[in-house]
Protein backbone atom coordinates (compact mmCIF):
# COMPACT_ATOMS: atom_id res chain seq x y z
CA UNK A 1 0.00 0.00 0.00
CA UNK A 2 1.96 2.79 -1.18
CA UNK A 3 5.21 2.03 -0.14
CA UNK A 4 6.86 3.41 -2.93
CA UNK A 5 5.25 7.05 -2.19
CA UNK A 6 6.41 9.62 0.31
CA UNK A 7 3.70 12.67 1.14
CA UNK A 8 5.48 15.59 2.00
CA UNK A 9 3.20 17.97 4.87
CA UNK A 10 4.67 21.24 5.29
CA UNK A 11 3.28 22.80 8.58
CA UNK A 12 3.67 26.36 10.62
CA UNK A 13 1.94 26.56 13.40
CA UNK A 14 -1.27 24.32 12.31
CA UNK A 15 -1.14 22.46 15.67
CA UNK A 16 -4.98 22.41 15.54
CA UNK A 17 -5.12 20.00 12.48
CA UNK A 18 -2.22 18.74 11.56
CA UNK A 19 -2.51 15.76 13.64
CA UNK A 20 -5.83 14.91 11.89
CA UNK A 21 -4.16 15.42 8.53
CA UNK A 22 -1.83 13.58 9.16
CA UNK A 23 -3.64 10.61 10.87
CA UNK A 24 -5.96 10.75 7.62
CA UNK A 25 -3.19 10.29 4.87
CA UNK A 26 -1.26 7.24 7.28
CA UNK A 27 -4.22 4.96 6.83
CA UNK A 28 -3.46 4.84 3.15
CA UNK A 29 -0.01 5.95 3.26
CA UNK A 30 2.45 4.81 5.47
CA UNK A 31 5.29 7.56 4.49
CA UNK A 32 4.60 10.87 5.72
CA UNK A 33 7.26 13.71 6.42
CA UNK A 34 6.27 16.68 7.93
CA UNK A 35 8.19 19.51 7.80
CA UNK A 36 7.75 21.74 10.86
CA UNK A 37 9.04 25.56 9.68
CA UNK A 38 10.06 26.71 12.77
CA UNK A 39 6.55 26.69 14.31
CA UNK A 40 6.12 28.42 17.78
CA UNK A 41 3.57 26.04 18.79
CA UNK A 42 4.11 22.31 19.33
CA UNK A 43 3.16 21.22 15.78
CA UNK A 44 6.24 18.94 15.88
CA UNK A 45 5.62 16.84 18.62
CA UNK A 46 1.65 16.95 17.00
CA UNK A 47 3.17 15.88 14.06
CA UNK A 48 5.12 12.88 15.34
CA UNK A 49 3.08 11.63 17.40
CA UNK A 50 0.33 11.13 14.65
CA UNK A 51 3.01 9.23 12.77
CA UNK A 52 5.25 11.39 10.69
CA UNK A 53 8.82 11.79 10.51
CA UNK A 54 9.09 15.12 11.56
CA UNK A 55 11.99 17.46 9.78
CA UNK A 56 12.53 20.61 11.88
CA UNK A 57 13.99 23.72 10.22
CA UNK A 58 14.98 25.90 13.44
CA UNK A 59 13.67 29.18 12.14
CA UNK A 60 10.97 30.06 10.01
CA UNK A 61 11.90 29.68 6.07
CA UNK A 62 8.30 29.67 4.73
CA UNK A 63 6.61 27.42 2.40
CA UNK A 64 9.38 27.00 -0.71
CA UNK A 65 11.92 26.38 1.38
CA UNK A 66 9.76 23.66 3.80
CA UNK A 67 8.79 21.80 0.23
CA UNK A 68 12.18 21.32 -0.63
CA UNK A 69 13.84 20.29 2.55
CA UNK A 70 10.33 17.63 2.48
CA UNK A 71 11.75 16.55 -0.98
CA UNK A 72 15.76 16.32 0.04
CA UNK A 73 14.65 14.39 3.10
CA UNK A 74 12.21 11.67 1.30
CA UNK A 75 14.21 10.95 -1.69
CA UNK A 76 17.03 10.03 1.08
CA UNK A 77 14.69 7.14 1.05
CA UNK A 78 16.11 5.03 -1.97
CA UNK A 79 12.54 3.29 -2.40
CA UNK A 80 10.62 6.87 -2.73
CA UNK A 81 9.34 6.26 -6.44
CA UNK A 82 6.60 8.94 -5.82
CA UNK A 83 6.48 12.33 -3.81
CA UNK A 84 3.52 13.55 -2.96
CA UNK A 85 2.56 17.38 -1.71
CA UNK A 86 -0.01 17.55 0.70
CA UNK A 87 -1.31 21.19 2.55
CA UNK A 88 -1.33 21.00 6.41
CA UNK A 89 -4.18 22.61 6.90
CA UNK A 90 -7.26 20.42 5.75
CA UNK A 91 -7.79 21.79 2.40
CA UNK A 92 -7.17 18.71 0.84
CA UNK A 93 -8.91 15.44 0.89
CA UNK A 94 -6.68 12.01 1.47
CA UNK A 95 -8.97 10.47 -1.34
CA UNK A 96 -8.06 12.62 -3.59
CA UNK A 97 -4.33 11.80 -3.13
CA UNK A 98 -4.74 8.60 -3.37
CA UNK A 99 -6.57 8.91 -6.86
CA UNK A 100 -3.64 10.69 -7.69
CA UNK A 101 -1.48 8.61 -6.94
CA UNK A 102 -3.56 5.71 -9.23
CA UNK A 103 -3.35 8.54 -12.20
CA UNK A 104 0.79 8.48 -11.42
CA UNK A 105 0.93 5.21 -11.17
CA UNK A 106 -0.04 4.78 -15.14
CA UNK A 107 3.51 5.88 -15.82
CA UNK A 108 3.19 7.97 -18.56
CA UNK A 109 3.31 11.44 -16.35
CA UNK A 110 6.35 12.81 -14.26
CA UNK A 111 4.31 15.36 -12.45
CA UNK A 112 0.35 15.74 -11.48
CA UNK A 113 -1.55 18.69 -10.12
CA UNK A 114 -4.43 18.91 -8.62
CA UNK A 115 -7.35 21.61 -9.56
CA UNK A 116 -9.77 22.83 -7.68
CA UNK A 117 -11.68 23.77 -10.79
CA UNK A 118 -12.03 20.98 -12.35
CA UNK A 119 -13.09 19.80 -9.45
CA UNK A 120 -14.62 21.20 -6.85
CA UNK A 121 -14.16 24.14 -4.08
CA UNK A 122 -16.73 24.71 -1.90
CA UNK A 123 -17.43 27.96 -0.12
CA UNK A 124 -14.46 29.69 -2.22
CA UNK A 125 -15.07 33.54 -2.06
CA UNK A 126 -15.42 35.43 -5.04
CA UNK A 127 -12.22 37.46 -4.23
CA UNK A 128 -10.29 34.29 -4.36
CA UNK A 129 -12.06 33.06 -7.57
CA UNK A 130 -10.55 36.13 -9.08
CA UNK A 131 -6.89 36.04 -7.94
CA UNK A 132 -6.09 32.37 -9.11
CA UNK A 133 -7.69 32.99 -12.38
CA UNK A 134 -5.51 35.93 -12.88
CA UNK A 135 -2.62 34.08 -11.99
CA UNK A 136 -3.34 31.28 -14.17
CA UNK A 137 -2.80 33.65 -16.66
CA UNK A 138 -0.07 35.26 -15.03
CA UNK A 139 1.89 31.79 -15.10
CA UNK A 140 0.74 30.81 -18.78
CA UNK A 141 2.02 34.02 -19.75
CA UNK A 142 5.67 33.54 -17.80
CA UNK A 143 6.02 29.97 -18.26
CA UNK A 144 4.32 28.48 -21.16
CA UNK A 145 2.72 26.00 -18.47
CA UNK A 146 -1.31 25.12 -19.28
CA UNK A 147 -3.06 24.55 -15.68
CA UNK A 148 -6.09 25.50 -14.61
CA UNK A 149 -4.94 25.42 -11.28
CA UNK A 150 -1.14 26.07 -11.09
CA UNK A 151 -0.89 26.73 -7.15
CA UNK A 152 -2.75 23.97 -5.91
CA UNK A 153 -0.90 22.53 -2.70
CA UNK A 154 -1.80 18.79 -3.91
CA UNK A 155 0.95 17.94 -6.11
CA UNK A 156 2.67 14.35 -7.33
CA UNK A 157 6.01 13.83 -8.50
CA UNK A 158 8.28 11.00 -9.77
CA UNK A 159 11.27 10.79 -7.95
CA UNK A 160 12.92 11.32 -11.60
CA UNK A 161 11.50 15.32 -11.37
CA UNK A 162 11.23 15.54 -7.69
CA UNK A 163 15.33 15.12 -7.92
CA UNK A 164 15.46 18.23 -10.07
CA UNK A 165 13.19 20.70 -8.19
CA UNK A 166 15.68 23.27 -6.89
CA UNK A 167 13.41 25.33 -4.90
CA UNK A 168 15.27 28.84 -4.23
CA UNK A 169 12.46 31.11 -3.50
CA UNK A 170 11.65 30.48 0.40
CA UNK A 171 8.23 32.34 0.20
CA UNK A 172 5.35 31.42 -1.58
CA UNK A 173 6.88 32.59 -4.71
CA UNK A 174 8.02 29.14 -5.43
CA UNK A 175 4.47 28.11 -6.56
CA UNK A 176 5.64 29.98 -9.73
CA UNK A 177 8.99 29.12 -9.72
CA UNK A 178 7.97 25.36 -9.49
CA UNK A 179 5.99 25.83 -12.51
CA UNK A 180 8.85 27.39 -14.23
CA UNK A 181 11.16 23.85 -13.60
CA UNK A 182 8.44 22.22 -14.90
CA UNK A 183 8.42 24.07 -17.87
CA UNK A 184 12.25 24.28 -18.36
CA UNK A 185 12.59 19.58 -17.29
CA UNK A 186 10.09 19.34 -20.39
CA UNK A 187 8.57 16.64 -18.50
CA UNK A 188 5.04 15.02 -19.35
CA UNK A 189 2.44 17.11 -16.77
CA UNK A 190 -1.43 16.59 -16.38
CA UNK A 191 -3.79 17.70 -13.98
CA UNK A 192 -6.38 16.07 -11.71
CA UNK A 193 -9.77 17.38 -9.90
CA UNK A 194 -9.52 17.56 -6.76
CA UNK A 195 -11.98 19.30 -3.64
CA UNK A 196 -10.70 22.21 -1.58
CA UNK A 197 -12.67 22.43 1.39
CA UNK A 198 -12.80 26.04 2.38
CA UNK A 199 -13.33 25.86 5.81
CA UNK A 200 -13.35 29.19 8.21
CA UNK A 201 -9.86 27.61 9.25
CA UNK A 202 -8.22 27.23 5.96
CA UNK A 203 -9.40 30.37 5.42
CA UNK A 204 -8.73 32.51 8.25
CA UNK A 205 -5.31 31.08 7.55
CA UNK A 206 -4.88 31.42 4.11
CA UNK A 207 -2.75 34.02 2.71
CA UNK A 208 -4.11 37.06 1.30
CA UNK A 209 -5.05 37.97 -2.20
CA UNK A 210 -3.31 40.98 -2.00
CA UNK A 211 0.41 38.91 -1.38
CA UNK A 212 -0.54 38.01 -4.99
CA UNK A 213 0.88 41.16 -5.83
CA UNK A 214 4.06 40.98 -4.32
CA UNK A 215 4.39 37.17 -5.44
CA UNK A 216 4.23 38.39 -8.81
CA UNK A 217 6.54 41.36 -9.15
CA UNK A 218 9.31 38.88 -7.05
CA UNK A 219 8.88 36.43 -9.89
CA UNK A 220 9.25 38.51 -12.67
CA UNK A 221 11.84 40.72 -11.36
CA UNK A 222 13.64 37.79 -10.38
CA UNK A 223 12.87 36.47 -13.64
CA UNK A 224 14.37 39.62 -15.31
CA UNK A 225 17.33 40.48 -13.39
CA UNK A 226 18.35 37.09 -12.40
CA UNK A 227 21.59 37.01 -13.98
CA UNK A 228 24.44 34.38 -13.60
CA UNK A 229 25.25 32.33 -10.58
CA UNK A 230 27.99 32.99 -8.58
CA UNK B 1 8.72 64.52 -25.53
CA UNK B 2 10.90 64.34 -28.30
CA UNK B 3 12.32 60.80 -29.90
CA UNK B 4 15.67 61.32 -28.59
CA UNK B 5 14.56 61.10 -25.62
CA UNK B 6 12.16 58.14 -25.47
CA UNK B 7 15.41 56.19 -27.04
CA UNK B 8 17.70 57.56 -23.84
CA UNK B 9 14.90 56.27 -21.75
CA UNK B 10 14.72 52.72 -23.15
CA UNK B 11 18.36 52.42 -23.61
CA UNK B 12 18.83 53.10 -19.89
CA UNK B 13 16.59 50.75 -18.56
CA UNK B 14 18.08 47.83 -21.19
CA UNK B 15 21.61 49.32 -19.82
CA UNK B 16 19.99 49.02 -16.10
CA UNK B 17 18.57 45.57 -17.08
CA UNK B 18 21.67 44.35 -18.96
CA UNK B 19 23.91 45.23 -16.04
CA UNK B 20 22.30 43.82 -13.18
CA UNK B 21 22.17 40.33 -15.18
CA UNK B 22 26.17 40.28 -15.56
CA UNK B 23 26.90 41.98 -11.63
CA UNK B 24 28.69 39.19 -11.03
CA UNK B 25 31.08 40.12 -13.63
CA UNK B 26 34.59 41.56 -12.30
CA UNK B 27 35.15 44.12 -14.61
CA UNK B 28 31.34 45.83 -14.17
CA UNK B 29 31.84 45.39 -10.37
CA UNK B 30 35.07 47.88 -10.98
CA UNK B 31 33.26 49.98 -13.41
CA UNK B 32 30.06 50.87 -10.96
CA UNK B 33 32.84 51.58 -8.10
CA UNK B 34 34.84 54.02 -10.25
CA UNK B 35 31.21 55.22 -11.19
CA UNK B 36 30.85 55.64 -7.69
CA UNK B 37 34.12 57.45 -7.07
CA UNK B 38 33.54 59.98 -9.19
CA UNK B 39 29.81 60.81 -8.42
CA UNK B 40 31.32 61.42 -4.77
CA UNK B 41 34.71 63.36 -5.98
CA UNK B 42 31.55 65.69 -7.88
CA UNK B 43 29.29 66.18 -4.88
CA UNK B 44 31.79 67.39 -3.47
CA UNK B 45 33.21 69.43 -5.98
CA UNK B 46 29.56 70.89 -6.15
CA UNK B 47 29.37 71.71 -2.41
CA UNK B 48 33.15 73.77 -3.19
CA UNK B 49 32.05 75.51 -6.56
CA UNK B 50 28.17 75.81 -6.55
CA UNK B 51 27.69 76.54 -9.76
CA UNK B 52 29.80 73.80 -10.79
CA UNK B 53 26.25 71.71 -10.88
CA UNK B 54 24.47 74.60 -13.34
CA UNK B 55 27.09 74.70 -15.30
CA UNK B 56 27.39 70.75 -16.22
CA UNK B 57 23.30 71.38 -16.86
CA UNK B 58 23.75 73.19 -18.73
CA UNK B 59 26.69 71.59 -20.49
CA UNK B 60 23.91 68.36 -21.04
CA UNK B 61 20.85 70.06 -21.83
CA UNK B 62 19.20 70.01 -18.81
CA UNK B 63 17.21 73.30 -17.17
CA UNK B 64 18.58 73.34 -14.00
CA UNK B 65 21.03 71.74 -11.56
CA UNK B 66 19.11 70.36 -8.70
CA UNK B 67 17.37 68.56 -11.48
CA UNK B 68 20.28 67.08 -13.02
CA UNK B 69 21.22 66.07 -9.25
CA UNK B 70 17.44 64.37 -9.18
CA UNK B 71 18.42 62.52 -11.94
CA UNK B 72 21.65 61.09 -10.27
CA UNK B 73 19.54 60.16 -7.28
CA UNK B 74 17.15 58.36 -9.11
CA UNK B 75 19.60 55.94 -10.77
CA UNK B 76 21.55 55.55 -7.56
CA UNK B 77 18.83 55.08 -5.78
CA UNK B 78 16.99 52.43 -7.82
CA UNK B 79 21.07 50.51 -8.58
CA UNK B 80 21.23 50.55 -4.48
CA UNK B 81 17.10 49.20 -4.05
CA UNK B 82 17.44 46.14 -6.93
CA UNK B 83 20.94 45.22 -5.15
CA UNK B 84 20.00 45.21 -2.20
CA UNK B 85 16.44 42.83 -3.21
CA UNK B 86 19.30 40.73 -4.86
CA UNK B 87 21.43 40.41 -1.88
CA UNK B 88 18.86 39.53 0.46
CA UNK B 89 17.54 36.83 -2.03
CA UNK B 90 21.18 35.18 -1.96
CA UNK B 91 21.51 35.94 1.91
CA UNK B 92 17.52 34.03 2.04
CA UNK B 93 19.06 31.10 -0.42
CA UNK B 94 22.25 30.40 1.39
CA UNK B 95 20.09 31.22 5.13
CA UNK B 96 17.84 28.18 4.31
CA UNK B 97 20.30 25.78 3.04
CA UNK B 98 22.01 25.93 6.42
CA UNK B 99 18.56 25.32 8.19
CA UNK B 100 18.10 22.89 5.78
CA UNK B 101 21.10 20.68 5.66
CA UNK B 102 20.86 21.12 9.85
CA UNK B 103 17.09 19.94 9.79
CA UNK B 104 17.71 16.94 7.85
CA UNK B 105 20.43 15.77 9.90
CA UNK B 106 18.66 16.09 13.02
CA UNK B 107 15.86 14.07 11.79
CA UNK B 108 18.58 11.41 10.42
CA UNK B 109 20.35 11.16 13.82
CA UNK B 110 17.00 10.97 15.77
CA UNK B 111 14.69 8.73 13.18
CA UNK B 112 17.15 7.06 10.78
CA UNK B 113 17.75 7.58 7.32
CA UNK B 114 14.10 7.44 5.98
CA UNK B 115 13.32 3.93 4.63
CA UNK B 116 15.75 2.70 7.21
CA UNK B 117 14.56 3.10 10.26
CA UNK B 118 17.35 3.06 12.96
CA UNK B 119 18.27 -0.27 14.49
CA UNK B 120 16.13 -0.71 18.07
CA UNK B 121 19.11 -2.70 19.82
CA UNK B 122 21.43 0.57 20.62
CA UNK B 123 21.27 1.15 23.94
Amino acid sequence: MNEDTWVVVRCFNESSVVGQVIEGLRQHFPNVVGVDDGSTDDSGAVMAAAGASVVRHSVNLGPGAALQTGLQYALLDPKADYLLCFDADGQHRVDDAVSMMARMRKGDIEVLVGSRFLGAADGMPRQRRLVLTVGRWFERLSSGIRLSDGHNGLRAFTRAFASQVDLTMSDMAYASELLAIIARSGVAYDEHPVTIDYTDYSLHKGQRSINSVNIALDVWIHRLLRGRRR
Amino acid sequence: MTLIKVLLVVSFVGLFVWAFRNRAAVGLRAGLRVFAVVLTSLAIASVLVPDLLQAMADFVGVTRGTDLLLYGLVVVFGTTAVGTYFRFRELERRLAEVVRADAIRDAILTDGIPGQPVQEDRS
